[in-house]
């Protein structure tokens, strides 16, 4: 499973594409199972240089029964800093709660490719 | 404190209209983003993780209270409510919009501060002792000079694309707080026998993928030669530098690659043809000495009774004293260093709360004179020692008061993975864990000085090659893990941390750091530092404790 | 014939370009041209003395030095930038103007973008091939975009510690 995400170029925030238009909550993304649709998707997003910075597709991986990014670096984006309350996190609640219990899941898998990504 | 003046400030109106006008052209899709970031970065202007970065430079670490207000007041408006202080004592603002940046670069130049060369292949942000002006240890007011080569180093048309990004340090004390020798050039004011000053200049340090201490190339350069032989090192570095590989482009791989002597000999070739005509005339030195001469200081007693009876009477001040507190070259005043490494907290970071009183200490006690070292501290560099009951209560109100200068838990650590875009794991959480591990007091005293120095990367933007521990961020197949160093210094007895064995993982960090310092209480001897038995011992204890259980 | 931006009393101007650039598998052709520095020590003298004009590009990595004792007959130097963050020709110019005393023109060519104009008419170049499609008055603006400067360089404008003694 994938989604893609990017910064937006107004004010940098973290965005995820939820197949119309970009969002702010990961909870929002449209997940890609196939993989042709998500390079599609990705192709797209390249060629929205006046609202978006850098569009690239990231991994998911399943957590407490919900998608959650598979890379670290892609789940410190989708929630924030882990020194400070005070990013995507402060919102709450199960979509948050699945992000930040991901941990685990992620950490065995040793894909690396994502956190290379610039 | 210099101020500018209408040149100064017309500079900076220019450089920050010329930037509203490239954002313009970026938001309205005239530049593409390949084209735009060159000239963002070359505005301090970063797209980290979850925003922008700006980088605002703070000159030689040296601020006023009107200029820290101001951040404190950009951080509120346009931030989340505090800012980062770095190892170049620079500021970085971390939750930035585009579309706010030529706003705040105006509100910046409306206290004579600005972002320029705070990023891209230029000549940074000059380091300059943060006691400056303050210590009876040094022999000139390296202000003065780190002054000057701001001016000469601002847009300079000639390196302004150099291979790499270009970092001077200035220091004028034999205890360096500087970090000079792992500089791209480090100069140290000497005086030479008849009494004429002049510097020592050591070139080809620094830190990133492959660390080494700087070489002396001239062991006295006459003061009033300076920008000719700054010139002639630039030009130098400029035309033979290598530009084909990034990690080999700063100027400590050409001096190695040449090695000092000769690196050397091509510096005074060039020099020689330079001539005279490339230094700055006699009287803007003057002009500029003048503007950080004398300070208002008044004829203290030596002895502050009110002062002592603090001391004597509350233990935390006793010990804020003990460890914040450094001698001033006047009766009569201190140094004060404000800790900005509270227990679990973000090494650094101060709140636009924080800032504030800074600020209003500097200007009710503190000459209005505020410092940023670059081990992410702030200092008040003049305060009356009868004044220092009253600065440390205000200090210890808003959580500014931690007694940990130079201790365990003052540990350097860059923005790391939570913030950066480069980073390959987390610094602060894992500053934030050793801190807590060092919370006694006591504990912590007891322990004495010890540099922990933290990088998210290997760009060691935390200094960790110069850390007495140093810890660097890797990415082992997407974990996070960290490579340990023993021994390294970046002050005046500068050396490399060496590697103590292979990379932790994030939950074994803080433990490891307990056990070092365990072994070093058990080892040490009457009076060494945690570096002095490190370097009598070798790295043989440390690494079998911290290994131990591994087998 | 191909255009450029030429300065000359102190104002940009679209320009005719005479010189015609010539690679190193190019034969030479008629008229005035401009020769790769190898190709010029190898056929220099020859092409001065059939009586045209002759420039000479100069890359980032080649030594201006190289080409001391010809300056006088040299009409043009063009110093390349492969890439704009390639900052060696800045030295290359300040070096023939300071150094040399060459009057003739130095010419900005490669990926020559407006915003690094007022760096290269302050290290003395005086002619440009834009690559970003700048016009005149971009890159006017960007040549007049600081009121002061703080070094003293090859275009010999008084920096601020002059303005200050005045
Ligand atoms: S050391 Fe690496 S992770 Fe840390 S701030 Fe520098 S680039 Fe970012």
């Amino acid at each position: 499973m994938k989604a893609l995400t990017a910064n937006r170029l107004v004010d940098g925030e973290v965005v995820f594409w939820d197949g119309g238009r970009w969002v702010e909550r990961f909870a929002d993304a449209k997940l890609y199972d196939d993989a042709a649709e998500a390079e599609a998707a990705e192709a797209h997003g390249k060629n929205q240089p006046k609202a978006v910075v850098d569009a690239y597709l990231i991994d998911l991986v399943e957590s407490e029964g919900l998608w959650a990014p598979l890379s670290y670096r892609e789940r410190i984006r989708a929630l924030g800093p882990t020194n400070l309350n005070h990013g995507k996190q402060t919102e709450g609640g199960a979509a948050i709660a699945a992000l930040k219990h991901a941990h685990g899941a992620a950490r065995s898998t040793g894909r690396v490719d994502l956190i290379r990504r610039k | 404190m210099y101020r500018y003046d209408t040149l100064d400030r017309e500079i900076l109106a220019d450089r920050s209209a010329e930037f509203r006008e490239q954002v313009g052209r970026r938001l309205a899709g005239d530049l593409t983003e390949d084209q735009f970031k060159p000239l963002r970065l070359m505005n301090g202007l970063y797209l980290q993780l979850h925003a922008y970065m700006l980088r605002v430079a703070i000159p030689y670490g040296s601020l006023n209270s009107t200029q820290l207000r101001k951040l404190a007041w950009l951080s509120k408006t346009y931030d989340k409510g505090y800012g980062h202080f770095t190892t170049r004592q620079n500021l970085q603002l971390h939750w930035i919009k585009l579309a706010d940046t030529p706003d705040i670069l105006d509100h910046l130049a409306s206290v004579d501060m600005h972002a320029i060369q705070t990023s891209g292949n230029c000549i940074r942000n000059v380091t300059a002792d943060p006691y400056a002006g303050a210590t009876a240890e040094e022999i000139d007011d390296p202000r003065i000079w780190a002054e000057a080569m701001r001016q000469w180093s601002t847009l300079h048309p000639e390196f302004s694309f150099l291979p790499r990004k270009f970092k001077i340090a200035i220091t004028a004390a034999p205890k360096d707080r500087t970090a000079a020798k792992v500089h791209d050039i480090g100069l140290a004011v000497k005086r030479a026998r008849d009494g004429a000053m002049g510097f020592e200049v050591m070139v080809g340090g620094g830190m990133g993928r492959t660390p080494y201490v700087g070489s002396t190339i001239r062991e006295f350069l006459p003061a009033n030669r300076l920008f000719s032989y700054l010139e002639a090192i630039l030009r130098v570095y400029n035309r033979h530098g290598r530009r084909d590989n990034i990690y080999k482009a700063r100027i400590k791989i050409l001096v190695a690659a040449l090695g000092a002597e000769e690196f050397a000999r091509q510096v005074e070739a060039e020099w020689d043809k330079v001539g005279t005509d490339a230094d700055l005339p006699d009287l803007e030195i003057a002009r500029i000495r003048g503007a950080f001469a004398g300070g208002a200081f008044e004829t203290l007693p030596p002895r502050s009774e009110a002062f002592e009876a603090a001391k004597a009477s509350q233990l935390a001040f006793a010990r804020f004293v003990r460890n914040n507190v450094k001698p001033h070259k006047k009766p009569g005043y201190a140094i004060v260093e404000i800790s900005l490494k509270g227990i679990g907290e973000t090494p650094g970071d101060a709140t636009a709360e924080q800032m504030d009183v800074v600020a209003d200490l500097a200007e009710r006690f503190g000459q209005d004179d505020i410092r940023v070292t670059h081990e992410q501290n702030l200092v008040l560099p003049h305060i009356r020692l009868d004044d220092l009951p009253a600065v440390h209560a205000a200090l210890a109100a808003v959580g500014l008061g931690t007694p940990n200068i130079g201790l365990v838990s003052d540990i350097i650590a860059c923005p790391g993975l939570d913030y950066c875009a480069l980073a390959n794991a987390r610094a602060i959480s894992v500053a934030q864990h050793i801190a807590e591990r060092f919370a006694d007091a006591d504990r912590a005293e007891n322990v004495g000085e010890l540099k922990v120095k933290i990088s998210g990367c290997i760009n060691a933007c935390g200094h960790h090659h110069v850390g007495h521990i140093g810890i660097l961020g890797v990415d082992k197949k997407g974990e996070e893990y960290y490579q340990l160093t023993l021994g390294g210094s970046g002050a005046e007895d500068a050396a490399v941390g060496q590697a103590l064995g292979p990379a932790l993982p994030y939950e074994r960090v803080a433990e490891a750091v307990d056990t070092l310092v365990e072994v070093y209480l058990r080892e040490r001897k009457d009076g060494e530092r945690f570096l002095d038995t490190f370097r009598r011992t070798g790295v043989a204890p440390f690494k079998e404790a911290v290994y131990a259980d591994v087998h | 014939m191909p255009t450029y931006i030429k300065r000359a009393d102190g104002k940009l101007a679209v320009a005719e370009d005479a010189f015609t650039a010539v690679a190193d598998d190019q034969d030479i052709a008629p008229g005035d041209v401009i020769v790769s520095l190898t190709r010029f020590e190898a056929e220099g003298d020859r092409l001065l003395a059939e009586g045209r004009q002759v420039g000479v590009r100069v890359e980032s990595s080649e030594d201006v030095e190289a080409l001391a004792y010809d300056l006088p007959r040299i009409a043009v130097v063009a110093l390349a930038f492969p890439k704009f963050r390639d900052g060696r020709a800045y030295t290359s110019a300040a070096l023939l103007r300071e150094r040399y005393g060459y009057k003739g023109e130095v010419r900005a060519v490669g990926d020559v973008l407006r915003e690094q104009a007022g760096f290269m008419v302050r290290t003395g170049f005086d002619a440009f091939e834009p690559a970003d499609g700048a016009t005149v008055e971009d890159l006017e603006r960007a040549i007049h975009r600081y009121r002061h400067v703080y070094q003293r360089s090859a275009d010999r404008r008084a920096p601020a510690f002059a303005e200050r003694e005045v």
